[in-house]
């Protein structure tokens, strides 16, 4: 099969930009994105710079974009690839929010394993120096074994629509690892990780958009951490501030009156005391009140028929949990 | 006969209360027979936990079910997070029984998963079709180029949308403006999150997601946008001034919803549309239909 691939290259010895350069190779039929790399490596230019270790989808080394989307380049095929390029050219790309340092080869340190670290996602055990073994049941650990499946491909982080607009933003690669140790029954950190996990630019800052979900190879399904972390927050009583306030006041509303007061959360969302906050509402709140595009005043909000069984649902699910 | 269990959400009643009689009234001139579903709860939006959000939800898919009736949403958040629901009591038999007797049994309800749940968009695409749509339409939106804005939740994650069986759903917003007469602009962000969700968490990203969105659309020529969704509405038109600021640049992107858009080109006034409600002007969009023919009486 004859292919051509679109390659970015880039050598900070020689230039401050990177540009493309094409290849045109003929590789086997099932032959994937990193054989073509290594293809063009041993036949045109061998100076050409990527990553890559085990070939089948396990170490997460092999992360590119390929025709300007994420993806593991060991479990993609070439002859997909094509039918999905420009002109039938398939176009091979570092990953986007991090540094180059050369050709496919990125800096995964600020990108990835910075914010990673920063997570400290690692058990914390209580058994004293020299104690037996701390024992993990294998229902337990079959529990963990989706999150525990990440590769750290970073592919999540690409697709992440907050890291976006706000490279700060921890990421869901760094999120999920978290949830795994809080979720280990072996860690004794639990409740020091959340509060963590809950400061700014981390869960809260999640938009919920699920690309993180429709990123990974592996389905980890990191956006469902996301939502588990904040549950876990919420019930520790973890956590302060606006979305968890935004968190409370729906909780609450939905439960008194079994739907939505978009009013009475505006402001529960500031905060009754927080002056400053409930100002600045003002001008949004006055402009749709003129427009009459606005929900009802917080004190004519009606409960909704129903509103007693939705209660009794509420109830009853905080007695349990 | 297209008869649907309709489920309208908190926002089109709430913070975008044009959303509401804008979609019965098309849905009604299209022929619908909706019976709405006024004793249930809120989905959760994603903001609920799924423990308390999956019970709620399950109440109200067993209550279609004794309507013997399809669930109709409005919402793309709606649609996204029962359709979610649905899909965990649907393939898991134990843990819909589970629902079923901690939280339903004392309602005498007891959800057996057949509920099917349709946004509007859908079933103007699969159940109504868009070329019976086209007979409709009396004023085509000529010349109108309409930049679109789905929505996470009608994006994403796949399984839930049911793409594999149904291939179309992440084209039906395009291919109805095209069915209206209208240009459907091709945008980058037209899947991706409009920034409402973390409005309270973090305004600056959010909006600078919604003036990026907005911006684009501007860009590349859009006059106007349309969203199945109202918390995108919201967040595009609704805080459209604020971006304004945030990005120091005028935007003036006027931001529909779907019904609104469906219901100017088969003869609804704006004023039926309750458009003076938006919060960015209408005005210009509307001069540049060509109004052949006006439904003289609201048929509702
Ligand atoms: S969660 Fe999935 S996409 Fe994210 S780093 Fe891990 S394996 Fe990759
Ligand atoms: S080389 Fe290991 S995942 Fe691709």
């Amino acid at each position: 099969m004859e292919v051509t691939l679109k390659i970015f290259r880039y050598d900070p010895d020689k230039e401050t930009k990177g540009n493309h350069s094409e290849y045109a190779i003929d590789v086997d039929e099932n032959a994937t994105v990193l054989d073509g790399l290594m293809e063009v490596k041993s036949s045109h230019d061998s100076s050409l710079s990527f990553k890559g270790s085990c070939r089948t989808g396990l170490c997460g080394d092999c992360s590119v974009q390929v025709n300007g989307k994420g993806t593991v380049a060991c479990r993609t095929t070439l002859a997909k690839a094509v039918k999905k390029g420009k002109d039938g050219v398939v176009s091979v790309d570092p990953l986007y929010p991090a540094k180059k340092i050369k050709d496919l080869i990125y800096n995964q340190n600020d990108f990835l394993l910075e914010k990673y670290k920063s997570m400290k996602p690692w058990v914390v055990s209580n058994l004293a120096h020299g104690a037996r073994e701390d024992e993990v049941s294998d229902s337990t650990i079959k529990e963990l074994q989706r999150v525990m499946s990440c590769t750290m491909c970073g592919l999540c982080d690409q697709g992440c629509l907050v890291i976006a607009v706000d490279e700060q933003y921890v990421g869901p690669a760094a999120l999920n690892k978290v949830y795994r140790v809080v979720m280990d029954p072996r860690d004794s950190s639990k409740r020091e990780k959340l509060e963590f996990a809950s400061g700014a630019r981390k869960v809260w800052d999640c938009t919920h958009c699920f690309e993180a979900t429709a990123h990974c190879p592996k389905d980890v399904r990191p956006t469902e951490s996301i939502f588990e972390l904040r549950d876990m927050a919420i019930k520790h009583g973890i956590g302060h501030g606006r979305p968890v306030n935004h968190h409370k006041s729906f909780a609450a509303s939905v439960k008194n009156d079994g739907w939505l007061d978009e009013t009475r959360l505006a402001i529960e969302t500031e905060g009754w005391f927080n002056l400053p906050g409930l100002l600045k509402l003002g001008p949004v709140g006055l402009r749709a009140f003129m427009k009459r595009k606005a929900p009802l005043p917080y004190f004519l909000h009606k409960k909704r028929k129903g509103a007693d069984a939705i209660k009794r649902i509420f109830n009853k699910w905080e007695r349990e949990s | 006969m297209n008869k649907y269990a309709f489920f309208p959400g908190c926002v089109a009643k709430g913070g975008c209360p044009e959303l509401y009689p804008a979609a019965v009234k098309v849905a009604n001139k299209l022929g619908f027979d909706l019976v709405e579903m006024e004793d249930v709860g809120c989905t959760g939006a994603g903001v609920l936990s799924q423990e308390v959000s999956d019970p709620i939800n399950a109440r109200t898919l067993a209550k279609a079910e004794v309507l013997g009736l399809p669930i109709m949403t409005i919402c793309s958040t709606c649609q996204g997070v029962i359709g979610k629901a649905n899909l965990r009591l649907q393939k898991d038999p134990e843990y819909r029984e589970k629902i079923n007797r901690d939280y339903l049994a004392e309602e005498g309800l007891e959800y057996q998963g057949t509920t099917d749940v349709k946004h509007m968009l859908w079933i103007l695409g699969e159940d109504y079709g868009l070329e019976k749509l086209k007979e409709q339409v009396v004023n085509p939106l000529t010349g109108v180029k309409i930049a679109s804005f789905y929505g996470c939740y009608m994006r994403r994650p796949s399984d839930v949308l049911q793409l594999d069986q149904f291939p179309d759903r992440k084209k039906y917003l395009e291919a109805t403006i095209e069915i209206l007469g209208g240009e459907a602009v091709a945008t980058k962000g037209k899947g991706q999150c409009c920034g409402f969700p973390i409005l309270s968490a973090n305004e600056r990203n959010s909006l600078e997601m919604c003036g990026n969105h907005t911006i684009e659309a501007k860009k590349k020529g859009a006059d106007v946008m349309v969203t199945p969704c109202p918390l995108c509405h919201l967040e595009l038109d609704g805080m459209q001034p604020r971006a304004e600021s945030h990005k120091s640049q005028k935007i003036q992107l006027p931001v529909l919803h779907l019904p609104q858009l469906v219901g100017l080109a088969i003869g609804f006034t704006p004023k039926d549309m309750k458009m003076e409600r938006h919060i960015v002007s209408t005005k210009s969009f509307e001069k540049q239909i060509q109004w052949i023919e006006v439904l003289s009486k609201n048929p509702v």
